[in-house]
Formats: C-alpha cells, structure tokens, sequence
C-alpha cells in the first residue's frame, strides 16, 4: 500500500515537473529584448523574473486594452491609461465603471519597468503585484479574478493567445497578471526631443529651452533627477490635500508619521500631456503648479527640507517659469503617444 | 510548485482517510471542537446598534469616552490545539477555506466555530491569528474561492483591495456625547516575505490562550467559550487612545495609528499574546 501512495506521489512529481517544463519559453515565442536607454537606471528585478516574450506581450495588450476585465465589461486599463497621455487621463480623479470616482490622479504606465516603487504611494514593489487592484477595486472596474477568467474561458481566441503566450491554453490568474506586466515594461518613453539632444542627435534646444534647462537644474533636479526624472523617493511637498479620509500618502503603507502624506516623485517624461497634476488632480496647468511652488506651499512637520529651509518656496520669476514650461515640452516623445508618428 | 504541494495534500488527505476507515468505527477517533466567540464590553455581550439606538451597548474608556458599535468583524484563522503531551494539532492553517472565518457580531451563525476531526485527546491550549498571516494573505481567490466569497460580500466588506489583502477587523461605530463617526479597520500592508519585510507594517497577530479546563475530545465534541473584551479597543495594555478627529475615521486607515488599535486588541506577539481574547469555559 505504502508503495503504492509513494509511486502516485512521485507521478504526481513527475507530472507536475513536466507540466512546469513546458513553461519553458520555446524558440517560437522568443524574449523581446529591452533596451535600458542611454543613462537609465536598471531594470526593476522583477523584470527578470517575467522577461517579456512576444506572444506574452501580444496577450497583454490584449488584455490592457480588454473591457471583461471590469464587472459590466465598460471599463478596461486603457480606460483610463491613455495613449495620447502617455496611458494616463485628463481627469481630476480616476473615474471606474458606473462613473465612480477613485480617490487619486491616474498615473500615467511608461517606463514602469525601471520604477522600483508603484503607485502614488508606493504600495506596490512589483509591477505582477498590482494588476489585481484595479480588478477588485470597487471604484475601478468591481470584478474578481474568476470573473475575469471566466470571461477569457468563453473566447476561443483567448485560448490560443494563451497557448501561444505559455505553451498550453490554461487561463490563469498568474498568467493575466505577468502577460499584462509584459506589455507594461515594453512601454518605455525614451524618444523625446530632450533625449535626441543628449544623445547628439543633431537637435538643440531653442534659446527658451536651454534657460528653462538651466533653472531645472537649478529649482527642480534635486528630486526630478536621474533620466527617468524622478529620484524615486517619497516627500510631503505641502500640495493641497485630499480632503478623503483614505488619503494619507505613503504612511497608509509604511504606518512611519514622516510619511504622511508624502508621495512618489511622479516623472516629469511627457508631463505636458499628463494633466491634471498632483495626487488627486490639483492643479489643472503646470503654470498652476509652479505658481503653487512659487507662492508657497502648505505647511506640515514633516515637510520636505528643500521647502522648510526655503520659508516653504521655489522662487520662480514668471519669465523662468514660462521657460522652464519649454523645456518640459521638450520631454514629450511623440513616438511613445502616437503610434503612427 | 503549486502543483506540487497540492499533490502532497492530496496524498497526506488519501493516506488519512484510509487509516481512518481501518479504525473501528464504535470507538471515537476525532471529533468536533466548537470556538464560540462572546464579543463583550468588559464581559456585557456586545448588543450593535446605529448612531440613536437606545440599545446599544455602551462603553466608556479609561480616558472616559462614551462609545458604541454598529458593526463588528474580525477574522480568525491559523487555529491551533495543542495536546497534553505537548502535541500540536494545527487545523487547515494554509487553507482558508477551511481554516478561517469572519466573526460578525450581526450573524449569529459565525459567533461559534467548528473545528471538523480534531483527533481524540485532551487539549490545554489553543493558539490561533486574529488575521492572516502574509504569506496567505493575499486576496487569492482561485486558491480559496469560499473565504473570498465570503469576506467580500457586500454586507461583510473584508477585502481590503488596494492592499490585495483581507480587512482583519472591521469596527464601525460612534463615540463621544455628538455620537461621532468611528471607523476603525486594521490589515497588512507588509511586502516581501516573513523576516524579511521590505516595507509596511504586520496587523497580523498570534493569541495563545490557555484553557481554564481541559477540552477533551472523544465521544463528546467540547465547546471552548472564548470572550472578546473590545473594551481593550481604547483602553488596552499597550495603549490608552483617545478618539479623536486623527484617529477615529478612515484616516486611522495610516498604518502607524492602526498599529495602536491592532496591539490592544492583538497583543504585542511579545510579553502580550492574549490581546482582548481570554478563556471563559470549556464545556466537555
């Protein structure tokens, strides 16, 4: 008898062995190459662990752009995460299915697979991680996983998506989660004019570019820093705060009070189509922001230094604001918000 | 790997019932133990009600604030007897389906819990989460489709979905003479694996209880009577907390003063590992 159970136990190694054998990307699905551009950081380790394969992108785009992914089949990713706004949207707030309003600004999916903290507050670390969120959440799309696979179950084109993706039509949870981080990390913004000048491309900036330059690394860079734009760090910058009582920035994950309402330095990459700014869509105008900066900001213990060392202030003339508005414009890539540019 | 363990359950479960079924059946090999949970106020069991009630049960803390709940949930999970020989027996602790449950002082039915084939003995001590321990708290519902089911429904609400995990306790209520609005809810937002937290804070707490008398199974299914003193919500070991405009509506939500509720209801898993809960009876 004992042996008996130990030979179905050691088929039931061997089947699930083969079955996880069979994962193994084969020759027909190749890797897509990413290339870390010029002066990027590195890739997010989890990129390594979920190396984008083609079929694995093509069922991801898919998937981000399929609606079955909401309860009433209205809402997709690309709902909200638009193309033209380098997949985020021009709403104040995030808006799900029936009209409901999310609590924060809809950040905008490029370069992710550089980003080591997502979310405004940084909730997640690894990009599979959070394409459960949206699913359940009940002011985006209120579904469950099984409603989801339930759905793709019923499209016979999902099964063969599948399969070309992971090797056997199985529609799973884990599947749907890496497909969609796949296509994710291939949405890399690294073609604005700014990267053309730096990379001696033969472009310049105009005269109003280079001096909006010059005061962005003068007022700006010490948190937009890196060629991502973002030093990836959490600071309270004494925006306007969101006047719902779920809101407490980053301290709602790390329960530290140095960072309440302290949030992602967001990338400046394609800011220009990016508004409204800030956690929960405060200022509708860059011009807004920095005139916000240059004003100054709302108090708070533990208000970033560079403000609380400068009576809470940028000091922004106007003509440097406009220029520094310029040289913003110079870091939309065209070729990353429309695909037939 | 899933597959794998699985498979292993699979075959322990087999192995199980055939051992089972070769026993004689006249004699008891396991049997039911059932947690009743008795949510009080300092021992009164606690009678829900809404802003106005009359009914209510009301309590005052040790900073002297009146207040009352119209909604009270918790999960349990992670259930441990531990026998006289100093033997544990840990019941479906990686298995929600099978091994938690939301306690909801609105529905009867989840206030007493039953621990299906608890083999035959005489049992001392019971350990069990108030919560879920991370690695299975991670909102899976193809794993676990009855506990999602059952924390996510609409007039249950224990997902706590941007934390893709479960609400642990979920306190609505009012405190104070304008019967202000408290909402109190604790979870995980604790990232990475056990011991190696990379960021966020653990709600998830151990309680070891000891038994005022031994429950012994056999042909009789004891009952461990367990009480809940939410009295300790405010006025815990740990912590004396005042309501107020920071502390007592979603903003609470921050992680760094949940910690304070969790730890006085909880424990501190360290020199409190009782929390609110103790042991009343043990009816054998």
């Amino acid at each position: 008898m004992k042996n008996i159970i130990r030979n179905i136990f050691i088929l039931l190694l061997l089947v699930s062995c083969s079955h996880d054998d069979s994962e193994i990307v084969s020759y027909e699905n190749p890797e897509i190459s990413l290339v870390i551009p010029l002066g990027f950081p590195e890739f997010n380790n989890a990129v390594y662990n979920n190396i984008p394969t083609k079929y694995g992108v093509e069922l991801g785009e898919k998937l981000f752009f399929e609606k079955k992914l909401s309860t009433d089949n209205t809402v997709s990713c690309s709902s909200c995460h638009i193309q033209a706004n380098a997949f985020s949207d021009t709403n104040v707030q995030a808006i799900g299915i029936e009209g409901r309003l999310g609590f924060r600004n809809t950040p905008s999916v490029q370069n992710l697979a550089f980003i080591n903290f997502y979310n405004w507050d940084g909730s997640r670390l690894e990009l599979e991680n959070q394409t459960l969120v949206p699913i359940i959440t009940h002011e985006e799309m209120d579904s469950s996983i099984l409603e989801v696979i339930g759905k793709l179950e019923a499209e016979s084109f999902y099964k063969e998506l599948f399969y070309k993706a992971f090797g056997d039509d199985d529609i799973t949870a884990d599947r749907i989660y890496n497909s969609i981080a796949q296509y994710e990390y291939t949405l890399i913004s690294s073609n604005s004019k700014y990267d053309s000048i730096k990379r001696n491309e033969g472009k310049k900036f105009t005269e109003r570019e280079a001096l909006g330059y010059q005061v962005f690394q003068e007022k700006c860079i010490s948190c937009h820093s890196t060629e991502l734009f973002t030093d990836q760090s959490f600071r309270n910058i004494g925006f306007p705060i969101n006047p719902n009582a779920n809101e407490a920035g980053r301290s709602r994950v790390t329960g530290d009070p140095e960072d309440y309402m302290s949030f992602r330095v967001p990338t400046l990459r394609n800011i220009e189509v990016t508004a409204p700014y800030g956690s929960f869509g405060q200022f509708a105008t860059l011009k807004e922001v920095l005139d916000y900066f240059d004003n100054g900001v709302l108090t708070a213990d533990n208000l970033d230094p560079i403000f609380k060392d400068n009576n809470n202030r940028i000091r922004l003339t106007e003509e440097e604001k406009n220029y520094l508005i310029d040289f913003l414009k110079t870091l939309t890539d065209y070729k990353f918000i429309d695909n037939n540019i | 790997m899933k597959n794998i363990k699985k498979g292993i359950a699979a075959v322990f479960v087999a192995i199980f019932t055939l051992t089972s079924c070769t026993e004689d059946e006249s004699v008891a090999t396991m049997n039911n133990v059932t947690l009743a949970f008795n949510n009080t106020f300092k021992g009164n069991t606690i009678v829900l009600g809404d802003a106005t009630s009359t009914e209510a049960t009301v309590n005052t803390s040790a900073e002297g604030q009146v207040h009352h709940f119209s909604e009270l949930k918790y999960v349990i999970s992670n259930v441990r007897l531990l026998n006289s020989d100093g033997i544990e027996v840990a019941y479906n602790v990686s298995d929600l389906d099978n091994g938690a449950t939301v306690v909801d002082q609105s529905k009867e039915e989840t206030l007493e819990y039953v621990l299906n084939n608890i083999p035959v003995g005489e049992y001392t001590q019971i350990k069990f989460g108030l919560g879920i321990e991370t690695a299975l708290n991670t909102l899976d519902e193809v794993s676990f489709p009855s506990f999602y089911a059952t924390a996510g429904a609409n007039d249950t609400q224990m997902h706590w979905e941007w934390g893709t995990g479960y609400r642990f306790t979920k306190i609505e209520g009012f405190y104070g003479a304008d019967n202000n609005t408290l909402s109190i809810h604790s979870g995980s937002t604790v990232v990475g694996t056990e011991g190696a937290y990379t960021q966020g804070v653990d709600a998830y707490r151990d309680i070891t209880l000891s038994l005022s008398e031994n429950a012994i199974v056999g042909n009789n299914a004891p009952k461990i009577m367990i009480d809940a003193d939410f009295d300790k919500l405010l006025s815990g070991e740990a912590n004396t907390i005042t309501l107020g405009d920071s502390n007592a509506t979603p903003s609470i939500h921050t992680a760094n003063n949940m910690v304070l509720f969790v730890d006085n209801i909880g424990g501190n898993g360290d020199d409190n590992i009782t929390g609110m809960f103790s042991v009343n009876s043990v009816e054998n």
